[in-house]
């Protein structure tokens, strides 16, 4: 009888594996940066490890008639090489590295997450904050670079009459500042809805099953949770695409401010 | 597994002449062809679930407005405009957001758009 509740969270919960030290903080528990090799990380290196592999297997031999994994890797390539020339134009074409890399983690991740027992990187606001950022600073960056102070035309609308102008201006400043949180959080905000969502039918058909003649009802949260999976591995291949379009859409406005 | 079959290249001099002989023209055609597709490839890369287009514009919408309540918030705390500067960004921040929204709704049409080959309906309007 004494089974522990089904909690939807707990498979977020960050655990330390081993500690790498303490920094900073004047010595007391709790004070300073607390350091420690996470189940996070480990599921970011493998992450990091399945792409590199599935790359670096996938290029070493060069055949001009390609093999299974060889073609997988180009096909990958090219899709992703597509995207960035069609959403960022031919001049973009020199952040496809940064658009690869990221749509390849995102993919990768949310894809390890559909296994059991698996962590999900991308389901820490943390971790997609720190990829919208990324993106953010590359595009204010290299903006402020490439075309200096004309960057700032971004937020001047052409062919807007003078008295609406600094009603404008305010919004459009508003606007760009809300990219990075509105990417992040809809990355972070579909993988850990669908997570929960999963946990919480998987939950249900545990407590009925475990109910004597309220079993049969189980079959009824058992369908929904496989229905839900199959939507899960979409939203994780969506969502991955999504977050790489929007790079590429940001990444456009840095080269060709102005609209 | 798929070997490259280099090793027959050297003996079959005329055949793999005349097999590379319009090779120039045939790169050529796929360059012109990546353009062509571009077109038609942006409608398929760009096709998403409904509920992906929902979240999507939810979530710039959501987002502006976060952005300008938090940013008229921070700026109350240090300067002695309270509660003015929270009222005024949160406003601006929902314009934001319907901004936001309006142009992520055109992305979207643009990417679906309706073929140039269909026949135009009559508008009234135009009378």
């Amino acid at each position: 009888m004494a089974e522990k509740p089904i909690e939807p969270i707990h498979q977020f919960r960050i655990t330390d594996y081993f500690d790498i030290g303490n920094f900073g903080g004047d010595g007391t528990p709790g004070s300073g940066i607390h350091l420690a090799f996470t189940n996070s990380a480990l599921f970011m290196i493998l992450t990091v490890g399945l792409v590199l592999a599935f790359l670096v297997l996938g290029s070493n031999r060069r055949a001009i008639v390609p093999g299974r994994l060889q073609l997988m890797t180009e096909m990958t390539y090219e899709f992703v090489a597509n995207m960035v020339r069609n959403t960022a134009g031919h001049d973009g074409m020199k952040f496809l590295p940064l658009v690869g890399s990221l749509f390849m983690f995102v993919l990768i991740a949310n894809l390890f997450g559909m296994f059991p027992y698996f962590f999900t990187v991308t389901s820490h606001l943390i971790v997609t904050v720190m990829m919208a950022l990324i993106v953010f600073l590359t595009v204010v960056i290299y903006g402020f670079y490439k075309n200096g102070p004309r960057f700032l035309k971004l937020f001047v609308p052409s062919g807007i009459p003078w008295y609406i102008i600094w009603l404008v201006v305010p919004i459009e400043i508003l606007s760009f500042l809300s990219r990075p949180v509105s990417h992040s959080l809809r990355l972070w905000g579909n993988v850990l809805a669908g997570h929960i969502v999963l946990k919480v039918f998987g939950g249900m058909v545990v407590a009925l099953l475990g109910a004597g003649a309220w079993g049969l009802v189980a079959v009824l949260p058992f369908g929904m949770a496989v229905a839900m999976t199959g939507l899960e591995v979409l939203v994780a291949a969506l969502q991955a695409f999504v977050f790489a379009v929007l790079t590429c859409v940001y990444l456009h406005d840095a080269m060709h401010p102005g609209h | 597994m798929s070997e490259p079959r280099d090793e027959k290249r050297p003996d079959t001099g005329s055949a793999a002449g005349k097999a590379t002989a319009d090779l120039g023209a045939r790169i050529a055609r796929a360059r012109g062809q990546r353009a062509a597709d571009a077109a038609t490839e942006q409608t398929r890369t760009g096709d998403m679930s409904g509920m992906g287009r929902g979240f999507r514009l939810a979530s710039e919408f959501v987002a502006a407005i976060l952005v300008g309540a938090g940013l008229g918030y921070i700026i109350d705390m240090f300067l002695p405009t309270r509660p003015w500067a929270t009222v005024v960004l949160l406003l601006l921040g929902f314009a934001a957001g319907v901004l936001n929204v309006v142009r992520a709704t055109r992305e979207l049409n643009a990417d679906t758009a309706v073929p140039s080959d269909t026949p135009a309906l009559r508008d009234d309007e135009d009378d």
